[in-house]
Parts: structure tokens; C-alpha cells; sequence
């Protein structure tokens, strides 16, 4: 009995010095001054361009880190980026002109005959800041801490994120916890419209006039990793992790067209319509997402001084979609620059929900849909290459050149609608040039 | 809501398992239970010239520090270690810090950009950490004029190095003639 | 599917776990892995944006990992 308090007065008496450690580290590690404390900043600059007009970025970012020690160190991230362009809306193309109500209903865009339906009133400009700090709790024991926020017109975003690592094996195993959580608002052009509803013609639809103006999303997230020293040159990581979504996950600015399933008419094959209009739906995706994925990478220095990095993800979630993302990355190093030669191959499978269009006959009847081809049976490729220049201060040069590619694929439809291009592919070229200092 | 409560819970499971804290030793360790230093005898060759054996200066209270030119911390108790062998040489201490790198050159490079107010020696092979048991860099031992090793330190942290002087001044204070 | 799968992880934490102890170097023979270039996330700007660019265009993201290795130097 005495030695069980004795213990759990130990245990509080330790818990209490842990969280002593804790918050002196968060105030006491903020004034103390030392020897080794710096400032460094990455600095970059990105711009991403698709072909064909489609969407273009401007991205810079620059994030600050304050090293208290080898240990402890602080992080500030600031990203803007300006999106412009023109992005699918989801709508198949067809053999006539389509006019499309746009998000807000005041206006109309239309897709020529054989067109890929693109809304061009696609325009976004995204601030986002992000912040953690990182500490040691003790020899064997680590944490860190994290905040961010991010806002655009039409979309907000807050989170925190919380880690917890733990030292074995004289630190050549890591195994770390992690946990985040996030709570987002949506609030779209023109209001949240109706999931699978008809898109009315104008704002003065009652479609419209019934809208809420924003909807919400909460995200939260665990993952739990290991990571392993295996030799004086190789290093790895095998990581667990679920996700969970909650709350409105559909895309307000997707519709799906509803295509004329009838063998018999003249217009089998081609839009569906009703009162000389063609039927489209706003998409609607399920209220909850639950993904897993697992991950690997390893890291390893040849007798060169070259590095080899490979990782591995696998990720599966209740919507129906498995991935594989296959990342490699080389680094030839010389005196004081480097070339990086960059792969990344990823496949994913389609959403249960996913659907490139819609049948006349079925059409009600459907609870999901979605016909955003980041929802579809998908195939990408990344291929590119990053220089570095070290200077005699240890500040470095560098940019990267890459290009990616998208191949999408399903079921090419029946009658009129298979002389159509449903699946488009997409190339993207990506420019990044950056400084750290 | 059933899988958020489960995350929660499993979370809470493991920070409770995973949860055992490690005691920082802060006092001298009582000369019934210390050991003596291992490879007392060895000689190493030293920064200054010519080699030098830990059981060659035994008259004196020792600082024996391990560290690498790559290891952060090591660098940054660059200075303390030279300000105390300054501070309390007259008293009878000495500090040596062994050099760990596998490539000599590379300390050789960092003890010219970072000159040492100590002795250096060298230990390319490694031959000594094992025994002493190094588990982390820098590590450090506190050996008294008997040659038993009274205090282990590992790591380089700016908030205990007050407690780490007081044990260098007790031990110098221990036995004086 | 999903509980079966977990308590797979976890024996295949465990035994992860028990094999790695056999893993491993010593404290001074860190250096190559206390090289800035040898943290599995080494380049930290250019993974947020290619994870930027990635969650705009693939149903998938995150999994990701964070620090572990490096120096471990005290």
C-alpha cells in the first residue's frame, strides 16, 4: 500500500516535472538567448501551368524556422498562391453547344461542340500560415505542437496538430504518435446549391434563393510511425495512418450531365433534356470519408555521398478508391552543388460514387455522384529535376524543373456520347526556384 | 463520432504506454559504487602533440568528453568546456575531450576553426566509447584523482550546466591535501 | 476488413519493434545521418508544395511522415 502511493505520488511528481519541462521549454526557450540560435529561411517561388489554357499558379511561399539548439526549434510558414484558369466542370462534352449557368447563377458560360466543358470563372488566391514548435521533453522524449490557418474567398480553414515521440534503442528507433484536427468552412459562390438537384437556369430559381450560405467540414487525424536507424548510411520509416472527414465533402462547382439512355429515340447517347434544356445535377458526395494509408520510405548515403530516397504509400478509404504512390528521388552530390533527378508514380481507383455521367432512365435514383475525374480510375506520372548551389555562407540556390502528367480512364458511354472524349489527360509543367538563407 | 472516440482513446492508450521517464542524475555517485575508468592505460595520440593515457594524469580531477565535428551540441560546449579548464586549472582539473570522428581530417578542420582551450585527443577506431558506454553525443564522465568515474553527463543542455559545475567543484574539493 | 487490418499493424509493430532493437549504430557513428540531407524530410518547402499540388489533383494525401534518425546526438 505505502509502496502504491509512494509510486503514484513518483508518477505525479514526474508528470508534473514532464509538464514543467514543457512549458518552460515553451516560455523559457522563447528568451533564453545561446550561442547556436539563428533564424533560417527557405524562400520559394512557384509557378505551375497547365496546357490548353487550363488552370496556372503563382505560389511563393517562405518559411522561417528558429533553431533554440539542435533540438528545439520554432517554425513560421507563409504560402499565397493565385490560381487562374479554367478547370473542368464536370459535364461530359457533346455533339451541340452547351451553355452552363455559372456558380453564382448571374451568368452563363458555354462549351463549343466536342468541348471540353471548362468553368473559366475559375480564380482563387489562398493565404495560408502555419506555425509549430518542436522540443524535447527529455533524453528519451520528444513533442511538438502546431497550428494553422488558411483562408481563400470561399473556403477557410483551421487546424492544430500535436506530436509525440518516443526514443529506444540508444535513439536508433523513433516511434512517434501523432494527432491533428481541423474544421473548415465552405462558403460558395452563389450559396451551397442542392446535391443532385437540377441546375436551374439563374439565381432566380428557387433552387438558388433557398441556399444556405456555407457549409462545414471537420477532418480529423492520427498517424503512428516508426522509424529505424539500420546502418551507419540507411535509415527508414513505416508509417500508419487514418483519416477521418465529416461534414459537407462534395464539390459545390461540380455538376454531372444526365445522358439520354432511350436506344429507341434519334438522341440516344446524347444530353438528356427536359423542356429543351439539358438536365445536369449538381454532384453530391457522402457526409463522411474515412481513409488509411500506409507508408514507407527509405533513405540511403552510397560510399559517394549520393543519397537515394524511395517511398511507398498505400491508401484505402470507404469511398472505394485504393492508391499506390511510388516516390524516388537521387541526389548526385558534388563539392558544393547537387542534381536530383525526381520520379513519382501514382494509380488510384475509382470512388464506389464516381460517375462520368449519368443515364435519363436511373438517374433519380442515385443516393452519390460524383463526375470529378480526381474521383476516377487515375494514372499520373511526375518526372523531374532539381539543382543546388551551396555559397561559401551556407546559403543555397536552388530550382526544379518538373512536369506531370495525368491519364484518366472508364467507361466510354453508348451511342452518340462514344464519339466523345471523356477523359481528357492533363500536362502540367511546375517551375520552382527558391533561396535559403 | 464511434471512430473519433476510438482515435481519442487509442491516443490516450498509447501516450499511457509509451509513458516511462528517465532520471537525470544530478549528485556525485558515492566512491563505494563507482568504477574505475576503462582503458586507463591506453595511450591516444593527442591535438597538441605526442599521446597521453588517462592513467598519466590521474593526480588529477578529469573531464573526460566524447564528442564528433558533426554532432551540434558537441560544438556548442565548445566553450563552457574551455572556460572551465581556464576557471579551475590552478585547482587540478582537467579536461580532455576525445575525438570520435572516423575521419581524423574533419576534426582536424574543426579544431581550426574552433580552437580548443583543452586537451584533444583522438580516437578514430573508436576504441573507447563501448566501454565507457557512450549513448549519446557528447557524453562526458567526471573522474576523480582516484580515477573512478563520480558523475556521467550526456548531452550539452545551456539549463544543467550549473549543476554540473558544482559537482566539478565538489569533487575538486574532495580529499585535497 | 478494417479491425482485422489494425491489429495486423500492431503485430506487425511489434515485431517491427523487436527486430530494430537487433538495428542500429552507435552514438558516435552518426555521422552521415546527422547530415541535414539524410532527415526523411529534407526538403520541407518543396514536399508542401508538390503535396499542395498533389491534394488539388488526386483523391489521395498525407500518410506522410515527419523527423526520426538524424544526429540523435544526447
Amino acid at each position: 500500500m505505502a509502496v502504491a502511493v509512494t509510486n503514484t505520488m513518483k508518477k505525479n511528481h514526474e508528470l508534473a516535472k514532464i509538464l514543467a519541462a514543457a512549458s518552460c521549454a515553451l516560455v523559457g526557450g522563447l528568451s533564453t538567448a545561446h550561442a547556436e540560435e539563428s533564424w533560417d529561411v527557405d524562400s520559394a517561388f512557384l509557378l505551375y501551368s497547365e496546357s490548353d489554357g487550363r488552370v496556372s499558379a503563382a505560389e511563393p511561399v517562405i518559411s522561417a524556422t528558429r533553431n533554440y539548439d539542435s533540438e528545439t526549434s520554432l517554425n513560421f510558414k507563409l504560402v499565397a498562391d493565385t490560381l487562374t484558369g479554367a478547370s473542368p466542370n464536370g459535364a461530359t462534352p457533346s455533339d451541340q453547344v452547351q451553355t452552363f449557368t455559372s456558380p453564382s447563377g448571374n451568368g452563363s458560360y458555354s462549351a463549343a461542340a466536342g468541348e471540353q466543358p471548362l468553368d473559366d470563372t475559375f480564380r482563387d488566391t489562398r493565404v495560408a500560415l502555419s506555425s509549430n514548435w518542436a522540443a524535447p521533453i527529455n533524453r528519451d522524449w520528444a513533442y511538438g505542437v502546431g497550428g494553422y490557418v488558411s483562408k481563400e474567398h470561399d473556403y477557410q480553414s483551421l487546424g492544430v496538430s500535436s506530436s509525440l515521440s518516443r526514443y529506444l534503442n540508444q535513439k536508433n528507433t523513433t516511434l512517434t504518435l501523432g494527432l491533428g484536427a481541423s474544421s473548415d468552412t465552405i462558403n460558395p459562390e452563389g450559396g451551397v446549391p442542392t446535391g443532385l438537384f437540377q441546375v436551374p437556369e439563374d439565381a432566380s430559381s428557387s433552387e438558388f434563393t433557398q441556399r444556405n450560405d456555407s457549409e462545414s467540414k471537420s477532418i480529423m487525424d492520427a498517424v503512428f510511425g516508426i522509424t529505424q536507424v539500420v546502418n551507419r548510411n540507411t535509415i527508414m520509416q513505416f508509417n500508419y495512418s487514418i483519416n477521418t472527414s465529416s461534414g459537407y465533402l462534395t464539390d459545390p462547382y461540380k455538376i454531372l450531365s444526365v445522358i439520354d439512355d432511350d436506344s429507341t429515340g434519334n438522341n440516344y447517347g446524347g444530353n438528356y433534356t427536359v423542356n429543351n434544356r439539358n438536365v445536369y445535377l449538381y454532384e453530391k458526395r457522402p457526409d463522411s470519408r474515412l481513409k488509411q494509408s500506409l507508408y514507407w520510405q527509405t533513405k540511403h548515403q552510397f560510399e559517394n555521398n549520393d543519397i537515394l530516397d524511395v517511398s511507398y504509400r498505400y491508401m484505402f478509404d470507404d469511398w472505394g478508391v485504393t492508391s499506390h504512390t511510388v516516390d524516388a528521388k537521387y541526389r548526385f552530390r558534388f563539392n558544393n552543388q547537387y542534381l536530383e533527378p525526381q520520379l513519382r508514380w501514382y494509380t488510384q481507383s475509382k470512388a464506389d460514387f464516381y460517375s462520368r455521367y449519368l443515364d435519363s432512365s436511373a438517374y433519380t435514383e442515385v443516393d452519390f455522384a460524383s463526375a470529378d475525374y480526381r474521383l476516377g480510375d487515375l494514372d499520373t506520372y511526375t518526372i523531374g529535376l532539381r539543382y543546388g548551389y551551396q555559397f561559401a555562407d551556407e546559403t543555397e540556390f536552388y530550382t526544379r524543373f518538373s512536369l506531370y502528367h495525368q491519364e484518366s480512364s472508364g467507361d466510354d458511354g453508348y451511342g452518340k456520347l462514344t464519339s466523345q472524349e471523356l477523359y481528357p489527360g492533363l500536362d502540367a509543367a511546375m517551375l520552382m526556384v527558391g533561396y535559403k538563407f | 463520432m464511434v471512430i473519433k472516440t476510438r482515435l481519442i482513446t487509442a491516443a490516450a492508450l498509447c501516450c499511457g504506454l509509451l509513458f516511462s521517464v528517465a532520471a537525470s542524475a544530478s549528485r556525485l555517485i558515492p566512491i563505494e559504487e563507482a568504477k574505475n575508468t576503462p582503458h586507463a592505460s591506453l595511450p591516444l595520440p593527442q591535438y597538441q602533440g605526442g599521446t597521453l593515457s588517462l592513467q598519466s594524469v590521474n593526480d588529477q580531477v578529469l573531464l573526460v568528453d566524447f564528442w564528433a565535428s558533426w554532432c551540434g551540441p558537441c560544438r556548442e560546449s565548445f566553450p563552457w568546456m574551455s572556460d572551465i579548464q581556464a576557471k579551475y586549472k590552478t585547482q587540478g582539473l582537467k579536461v580532455i575531450a576525445i575525438n570520435l570522428d572516423q575521419d581524423k581530417n574533419q576534426a582536424l578542420n574543426f579544431l581550426k576553426k574552433y580552437p580548443p582551450g583543452f586537451t584533444v585527443l583522438f580516437d578514430n577506431k573508436a576504441a573507447m566509447p563501448d566501454r565507457f558506454g557512450v549513448i549519446g553525443m557528447p557524453t562526458s564522465y567526471l573522474v576523480d584523482r582516484e580515477g573512478r568515474i563520480r558523475a556521467v553527463h550526456t548531452g550539452f543542455h545551456q539549463d544543467q550546466l550549473g549543476n554540473y559545475e558544482q559537482l566539478i567543484t565538489q569533487l575538486l574539493a574532495e580529499n585535497k591535501d | 476488413m478494417s479491425k482485422r487490418f489494425v491489429l495486423l499493424s500492431l503485430v506487425g509493430v511489434v515485431i517491427t519493434t523487436t527486430g530494430c532493437s537487433e538495428m542500429g549504430v552507435k552514438a558516435w557513428e552518426r555521422e552521415t545521418l546527422a547530415q541535414q540531407e539524410m532527415s526523411l524530410i529534407n526538403e520541407p518547402v518543396e514536399s508542401s508544395l508538390n503535396d499542395h499540388v498533389y491534394f488539388s489533383k488526386e483523391a489521395s494525401s498525407g500518410g506522410q511522415g515527419f523527423g526520426g534518425g538524424g544526429c540523435g546526438c544526447n
